[in-house]
């Protein structure tokens, strides 16, 4: 369970990229954080990897504050969270297997068991004939499942998805999309950011949209523009 | 950080060293200059220094005899000399007549006229003694003072002071010196391997994002900075050991080695050099590299 609790975040440069943000995220959840650039967005991702530090409030995960967490602690924290971003940020001089078993590497997983995981992330991506390749031999598509699968490698209970479609054909950003939401099927939680409208609206999930710092709308089974019943329920209200 | 975590990190450092060849010879190079130049001060002070102690070591204190002086207390003195190995070197007894011998010897041609010297009556036995460190001096003569039968001790006091001085300079001078070079060859050495890791920045930070930690992302640029100051290190050495004896060889073409100017030939000194150099190698590359990461390392 992710908790914010009435989170501000003001940056060094006197920037207010957070005010007052709270809401929860469930276990087995999926979410779109959506919002104009320079909303916030992407703050709500770099305190969940604890990147960042809120000015005022807290964050939990899992019951733990992160918020307060000694510096020591952050590596362990990240090793239960698979990050995915836009520009893939794979190591050009490892090839797909080295990219993907380096983040067992570093949570020293035994060869044997590593080996056996890589094959099974490869297989869920669909990228077991390019093991040996490079990532600039791949396509975007196939460089970002490969990157959904070194965030895999360590079974995490939380992926966080900082515009994973951003450079993406239609097609490549529905098969991404539905990579992701197969991975969330089994459990895992899905924090997703992103721009992209049509995905967003054709997946019905849950929104918290974000503008000036601020949540503007938390909607279970939503699309990327607020709907007219939504607006009117509102009004009601 | 698990052995298996270990291991890949030493696999790494040591891969590290190919991925950027022409940045390893550059920093092999700068250190190589760096470490031989702390060579050529580690030689320099260990001569000075052995040097200062054979100069040290020639007969500073002389000993005289009272004329009326007793063969019991000359082997009173003999044995107390014998017993402060501490301090003494080494001491040779000379009698009347060979005092005598060598008074005329330094006349030379003049030595004539003491022909007839009752050199019995007016020289007495003498002790030429030889001193561990010109530092002990105080204390030895106060002690033989106080022996009976001793006439007087004389020293030469500021010989003494002279070779204290120098030798303690000379070991500020080699500390100094080393530190400086040192912290020299850290920071070309940093910004070196600030080029080496400013190129795998995008690397470090994805380790980062996966959960590594500061050591692990660490570890394998220390072992590479440890491996290239080694490298740079050996062939310090090997470039001090064939310099030195080919310097050692012309200075030492007319000097005899047991005289007291004489300087230590490379054999004496190539396995302080070793040490050296590879100390100060592994720890600047090592600490080096390690300083650079960090500002990689804080996301």
């Amino acid at each position: 369970m992710i908790r914010f609790d009435d989170v501000y975040k003001t940056y060094k440069t006197g920037t207010d990229a957070l005010r007052g943000v709270s809401f929860k995220i469930e276990d087995g959840e999926f979410v779109f954080i959506i919002g104009k650039s320079g909303s916030g967005k992407s703050t709500i991702i770099k305190l969940m990897t604890r990147e960042e530090k809120p000015t005022q409030g807290s964050v939990h995960i899992d019951h733990f504050p992160i918020s307060r967490m000694a510096r020591s602690l952050v590596p362990v924290l990240r090793r239960h969270i698979g990050m995915i971003f836009q520009d893939f940020r794979l190591i050009e001089s490892k090839n797909i297997f080295e990219n993907i078993a380096f983040a067992g590497e570093i949570v020293g997983m035994p060869r044997k068991k590593l080996i056996q995981t890589v094959d099974i992330v490869l297989s869920v991506v669909g990228l077991r004939n390019k093991a040996t390749a490079f990532p600039q031999e791949l396509s975007g598509g196939e460089q970002q499942r490969v990157a959904i699968a070194r965030a895999m490698v360590n079974d995490p209970k939380l992926i966080l998805a900082d515009e994973p479609t951003g450079n993406m054909d239609p097609l490549t950003s529905e098969a991404i999309m539905a990579l992701l939401e197969e991975i969330n099927r089994n459990g895992t939680t899905v924090v997703i950011c992103t721009h992209d409208s049509n995905l967003v609206d054709r997946m019905k999930k849950r929104v918290i949209e974000i503008a000036d710092g601020s949540i503007v709308r938390d909607d279970m089974d939503s699309g990327y523009t607020c709907s007219l019943d939504d607006a009117l329920q509102g009004a009601e209200v | 950080m698990t052995i298996r975590a270990f291991t890949n990190s030493v696999r790494e450092g040591f891969q590290g060293i190919l991925r950027h060849p022409l940045v390893t010879m550059a920093s092999i190079t700068t250190i190589l200059l760096m470490l031989l130049l702390m060579s050529f001060f580690a030689i320099f002070s260990t001569n000075a220094r052995f040097i200062m102690k054979n100069v040290g070591q020639q007969p500073p204190i002389e000993l005289y005899m009272r004329l009326d002086g007793t063969e019991t207390q000359r082997t009173a003195v003999s044995d107390y000399l014998t017993g402060d190995s501490q301090h003494v070197l080494d001491f040779a007894i000379a009698t009347p007549e060979q005092n005598y011998n060598e008074f005329k010897a330094n006349l030379g041609s003049s030595s004539s006229i003491l022909d007839n010297f009752d050199y019995n009556q007016f020289l007495p036995y003498t002790f030429h003694i030889r001193l561990v460190d010109p530092a002990y001096a105080n204390d030895v003569v106060i002690h033989l003072e106080a022996l009976p039968g001793v006439n007087k001790v004389m020293q030469e006091q500021q010989v003494m002071h002279f070779l204290t001085q120098t030798t303690k300079w000379v070991n500020i001078g080699t500390a100094v010196s080393f530190c400086v070079l040192f912290l020299i060859s850290l920071f070309i050495i940093s910004n070196m391997v600030r080029i080496s890791v400013y190129s795998r920045a995008t690397e470090i930070t994805i380790m980062k994002y996966v959960g590594a930690t500061n050591a692990y992302i660490r570890l394998p640029y220390i072992i590479e900075g440890a491996i290239v100051g080694l490298v740079s290190a050996l062939c310090s050495w090997g470039i001090t050991y064939i310099a030195y004896s080919r310097i050692y060889d012309v200075l030492m073409a007319k000097i005899d080695p047991a005289s007291f100017y004489a300087i230590l030939p490379m054999s004496a000194l190539s396995n302080r050099v070793l040490l050296v150099c590879a100390l100060c190698g592994i720890l600047i590359g090592a600490f080096g590299s390690g300083v650079s990461v960090r500002k990689y390392i804080q996301v």
